[in-house]
């Protein structure tokens, strides 16, 4: 786990309707993960909408979408 | 090179059948290809006690060769995060695995082409002889794409082959191309992606005990082998050994890997793509901000829902109707044309009037299948997970346990199986052991007869079938049962594993009718065939067993009917059902109902009753076969139908009705929670590697039924 900075912007913090680059991940399993699913440093995301229960986003990448719970998109840190 | 290796797999010289793996990322669409290149001739494993492991079918080329074709589940790469996935790495690590393949045909979504190839270069450097399949043609042209394949198959040095597995278009050029592969030698002069050098000395040393592996395949296993089933302790032991010697760091190395890959094929694929996909406002975009809205979403959810139920209860009167007609005709037929005795009476009483109480209920078992398919189809299922996971995790569970739900409504046997694609053990434990709770079809014809007992059939507002909402309800303490049940293991299961969702969104897609078709058929065959074989024999056992008795006991106890009814100047009818009832109680099937009947007797159940719940254990559809069986025996009126004969059945002594609210209600409540099938608790033991979870599962599961029930039937009477 990466220490908390406040310098670093993460998935999580963006608001629904915002876009970013990825920049780095904060968990190496995660990182290990969204890799496989086409997520890398350099991808850019949109956070779409959070999921009706809350405690998930629904995150689009390019032309596909992928849903993350907030754990997973705080690991993943945003340039 | 050894020109004698060289065989072309159509030559006459292959005679040793050709195995061919279609592999690819979830949603690439390889079912459909799968389905258009199989048609029907697919093998499916299925109940009682075999699961869906793969689906494999026969492929005849145009010159007459046969390919078997194994469809493996969906995966994002060799580094798997489910059940699922392990099963494709499993079989490719090693050439000595099972179901280990001659080629492969690899499915790549051509519109997300960059994420795709992530497993494709992995598959390649295995040397086998491959295929690049681009599926969604229609898509990628629809959306502008103009790819150029020439090149794309030059410089990955494999055929590829761009169809559409929706429209059938470029199936041609795909079968040409299986025609055309080389097997027995390495497909290119391919030489792997270089390997750093803690890789390659793990990979050297660990090839030393295995010689078969090829260089990646050795790293596969420094990679997994804490869980490949094939691999003997001492093997996982030294493995481990060279692991920590060399300094392998599996998860360094698999981020690494993971990034040279894209590395390599980004490129290329920006090359070889003339226009990318835009950004633009698509359909599957517009349609999400509805469905997977934080309040339409979950309300659309529970109205879906509401309309499968009601479609099950009203669309599938018409051709049940018409099934019990034509079972009525059949019997009546063949007991005018045979002669009168034994043998017929088996054939009508016994095998006919079991069938025919159970052929009755496909329609709504093939409206469940094919509702239930649909909404995987058009890609529903993975917005439900989205949009539940939060309360899913709540209850101990994953977004995705809703799709083990929701397919528990129809078989609770695939549905378990679904759960593979949790990585969490408890999580998937937890679906598994709750996924029963949930009303499936092999309830309905239970249901149906019970509830016109029930409730009357009335409709409300002007839409809603009183007992189709009766139905509905019967679902829903299913679910609560299942939910309940959930939050207590999640209290009483521990486990520090991570938990995930990372759950991809396919877009929207009109359905393919035939991957529908061939799942509802597949199916419908397998209930039919499957459970019919074992109501056949438990029909032609009860018949026995009801039409014979102890030597004597059964005419003493015609003689002392035919008394009573004297006595108590009853008139015909009512005489011969006298008879008719005193003769069974007195057969080898009553002396066993009347054996279990103290048990049972608290819940309201008789011992006729009873005989069902006992056959009942091993498929709960059982149950109607049972009671056409055991009510048709010895009774001389025209009434077909099963639900008529139980109406009207009395118990001979009181005269009283036997179905009564409280019975009825009672045995309705059983057979929400009973663990009835034995089918189910086979596929647990395997799934959990163990006996203790299934005899867990049985255990909680019929005992909460036996004390609801009580408690319905004593609150009730």
């Amino acid at each position: 786990m990466v220490a908390k900075v406040p310098t670093i912007k993460r998935l999580s913090d963006l608001k629904p309707g915002f876009s970013g680059e990825v920049a780095a991940f904060g968990n190496d399993v995660i990182a290990a993960k969204m890799m496989s699913m086409g997520i890398l440093p350099g991808t850019r995301l949109m956070l779409v909408r959070e999921a009706p229960f809350g405690g998930g986003w629904y995150v689009k990448i390019g032309n596909y979408a992928i849903a993350l719970r907030k754990e997973e998109a705080a690991c993943i840190i945003m340039n | 090179m050894h020109h004698h290796e060289l065989s072309d797999i159509s030559s006459p010289s292959s005679t040793r059948p050709i195995t061919v793996a279609l592999l690819g990322n979830p949603n690439s669409g390889k079912s459909s290809i799968f389905n258009r290149l199989t048609g029907l001739r697919q093998k499916v494993g299925n109940f009682p006690g075999v699961t869906v492991e793969k689906k494999s079918g026969t492929l005849v080329l145009d010159n007459g060769q046969v390919i078997n074709l194994i469809d493996f589940p969906g995966a994002y790469s060799f580094y798997p995060n489910s059940q699922d996935e392990r099963i494709v790495v499993q079989t490719l690590a090693s050439p000595l695995a099972e179901n280990y393949p001659d080629a492969i045909l690899y499915v790549a979504d051509v519109t997300k082409l960059e994420k795709h190839l992530l497993l494709f270069s992995q598959l390649r450097d295995l040397n086998l002889p491959l295929v690049l399949v681009l599926n969604m043609s229609d898509v990628a042209e629809r959306e502008g794409q103009i790819l150029d394949t020439q090149q794309l198959a030059a410089r990955f040095k494999v055929p590829v082959v761009l169809l559409s597995g929706r429209t059938g278009s470029g199936f041609q050029a795909l079968k040409l191309a299986i025609a055309q592969i080389k097997l027995g030698v390495n497909a290119s002069e391919h030489k792997g992606r270089r390997l750093n050098a803690v890789e390659k000395k793990v990979s050297q040393r660990i090839r030393e005990i295995f010689p078969e592996l090829n260089p990646y395949q050795a790293v596969l296993l420094a990679h997994h082998q804490g869980w490949l089933s094939y691999l003997t302790e001492e093997q996982r032991a030294a493995i481990q050994k060279i692991n920590s010697e060399e300094g392998f760091k599996s998860l360094n190395f698999q981020v690494e890997e993971t990034m040279e890959r894209y590395d390599i094929c980004t490129p290329i694929v920006q090359q070889v793509l003339k226009s990318r996909a835009s950004e633009k406002q698509t359909l599957t975009t517009r349609l999400d901000a509805v469905l997977t809205h934080r309040v339409a979403g979950p309300i659309i959810f529970f109205l879906v829902m509401l309309l499968v139920f009601q479609a099950i209860y009203a669309w599938a009167s018409y051709p049940m109707e018409g099934i019990e007609w034509l079972f009525g005709q059949a019997e009546s037929g063949l007991k005018a044309l045979l002669p009168a005795g034994w043998f017929t009476n088996l054939l009508t009483e016994g095998v006919l009037a079991g069938l025919g109480g159970i052929v009755v209920f496909v329609p709504q078992i093939a409206i469940l299948f094919f509702l239930i398919s649909l909404l995987e189809e058009v890609g529903y299922m993975a917005r439900a997970a989205f949009i539940f996971d939060r309360v899913m995790q709540a209850f101990g569970l994953n977004g995705r346990s809703i799709v083990a739900l929701i397919s528990g409504g129809a078989c609770a046997i695939p549905a378990i199986m679904t759960t593979r694609t949790i990585s969490n053990w408890k999580e998937r434990l937890i679906t598994i052991l709750v996924t029963p709770f949930i009303s499936c079809s092999a309830r309905i014809p239970v249901y149906t007869v019970l509830i016109g007992f029930v409730v009357s059939e009335r409709t409300i507002g002007g839409i809603f079938n009183l007992q189709g909402l009766a139905f509905m309800g019967l679902y829903l303490l299913g679910i609560a049962a299942a939910l309940l049940a959930a939050l207590v293991f999640k209290w009483i299961l521990k486990t520090r594993e991570h938990s995930f969702l990372m759950l991809e969104l396919p877009e929207y897609q009109l359905p393919v009718m035939r991957n529908v078709g061939i799942t509802v058929w597949e199916k419908v065959k397998a209930f039919v065939l499957e459970a019919g074989k074992v109501i056949l024999i438990i029909s032609v056992v009860l018949w026995a067993l009801a039409s014979y008795g102890p030597p004597g006991k059964m005419d003493a106890a015609a003689q002392d009917a035919v008394a009573r009814a004297q006595q108590e100047q009853l008139d015909e009818t009512t005489t011969e059902n006298l008879i008719a009832a005193k003769k069974i109680e007195a057969s080898y099937a009553g002396y066993l109902g009347k054996a279990i009947e103290p048990a049972i007797a608290p819940l309201g159940f008789d011992w006729k009753i009873g005989i069902a719940l006992i056959t009942s254990f091993a498929a709960r559809e059982v149950f109607v076969g049972t009671m056409a069986t055991i009510y048709s025996i010895g009774s001389d009126d025209d009434e077909y139908s099963v639900r008529n004969r139980m109406a009207k059945e009395r118990n001979p002594d009181t005269g009283e009705l036997v179905y009564t609210r409280a019975t009825s209600f009672s045995l309705l409540i059983f057979y929400v929670f009973a663990m009835m099938c034995m089918s189910t608790l086979a596929v647990v033991k395997r799934e959990t590697n163990s006996w203790k979870w299934p005899i867990i599962q049985f255990l909680f599961m019929t005992g909460l039924a036996y004390f609801s029930s009580l408690l319905v039937y004593q609150l009730m009477s």
